[in-house]
Parts: structure tokens; sequence; C-alpha cells
């Protein structure tokens, strides 16, 4: 088996102060994502309950408009 | 099925379990060594007493490029030093994926 290689110390603190930054950036960037989502997610469920709201009044006048042969009994 | 077979199945996937476990144990071990025979001296994190030598190394640096000895670097010793400086990189977003705890995008 080939000997292990004794890495430099400079390649050893680069790689694992990258290490800690990215583990410390990730956590950052998470916490500050978090409640931008959490906003976004709130929006959305408003808009979509408006957007049922609408679409109901709009199949309710859709029924009470429509003519179908079963209305012609129904005709004074 | 009768009660008999039953049994009779669940020790067979049983004794299929244990022949799996211990076949991976067997392939593993060996593997396992080799693995800890480069990392114990490759991937261990610099002592204390190595950050000054990094720092040093890190001056060194910087006297070759105000030297401009960093110019005669040969082709081979960038692309080296380009492979390394990426490896170092690639450590930045492991550690992204520790701290945003998941490995593909961020979960909120």
């Amino acid at each position: 088996m080939v000997p292990p290689v004794a890495v430099s110390p400079l390649i050893k603190t680069a790689r694992y102060s990258a290490l800690i930054a990215g583990i410390i950036y990730g956590k950052r960037r998470y916490d500050q994502l978090k409640p931008i989502a959490a906003e976004e997610r709130r929006v959305e469920e408003e808009e979509k309950k408006v957007r049922e709201e609408q679409e109901r009044i709009a199949k309710a006048i859709a029924e009470a408009s429509e003519e179908s042969i079963l209305n012609l009994m129904k005709m004074p | 099925m009768t009660q008999q077979r039953i049994v009779e199945d669940t020790f067979h996937d049983m004794a299929n379990m244990t022949l799996f476990f211990s076949a991976a144990a067997s392939y593993s071990k060996p593997r396992l060594a080799t693995f800890w025979h480069y990392a114990k001296v490759e991937l261990v994190p610099p002592s204390p007493a190595e950050i000054p030598q990094a720092i040093a190394g890190v001056k060194k640096i910087l006297s070759g490029v105000n030297s401009g000895r960093l110019g005669q670097t040969t082709v081979k010793e960038a692309f080296r030093n380009g492979l390394v400086c990426t490896e170092v990189l690639m450590w930045f977003y492991i550690g992204e994926c520790i701290g945003k705890r998941g490995i593909v995008g961020y979960d909120v």
C-alpha cells in the first residue's frame, strides 16, 4: 500500500477553516431564508383563499344562469 | 398460510438477514481499515502547533506574489495547485450542507 501522504499544515488549516466557514454560512443563510419562506407561504395561502372564494361565486352564478333541459320543466 | 409455515418463513428471513449483515461487515471491515489507515494521517485537523506554520505558508505565498516568483510556476504545478484549491473549496460546500441540514437546497 502507498504510505499516507503528510499533508502540509497550510492545506489542513485551509480545509478545516473552509468547513467551519461553510457550516456557519449554511446556518446563517438558513435562518435568513426561513422567515422569507414562511411569509411567502402565508401570502400564498391568503391569495388562494381569495381565489377560491371568487371561483365559488363564479360557479354559483354559472349554475344559477345555466339553461338545461331539466329546467324547462320549471318554466311557469 | 398455516402458522407453522409463517414461523418457518420468519426464521428463514432472519437467517438471510444475519447472513446479509455478516457479509456486509466482512466486506467493509478491511476497506474501513484502509480508510482509517490513510485518514489518521491525511484527514486529521491541524494541531494547534501547526497553525503558525500555516500562517507562515500564507506569508510565503504572498512574498512569492510580490517577488514575481509565482510567474515561474509550471503548468503542471499550477494545475496541481488548482486541484488542491478546488478540493478546499469543496469542503466549504460540505460545511454548507451540514449547516443547512440538507444535501440539495434549503428546507424552509
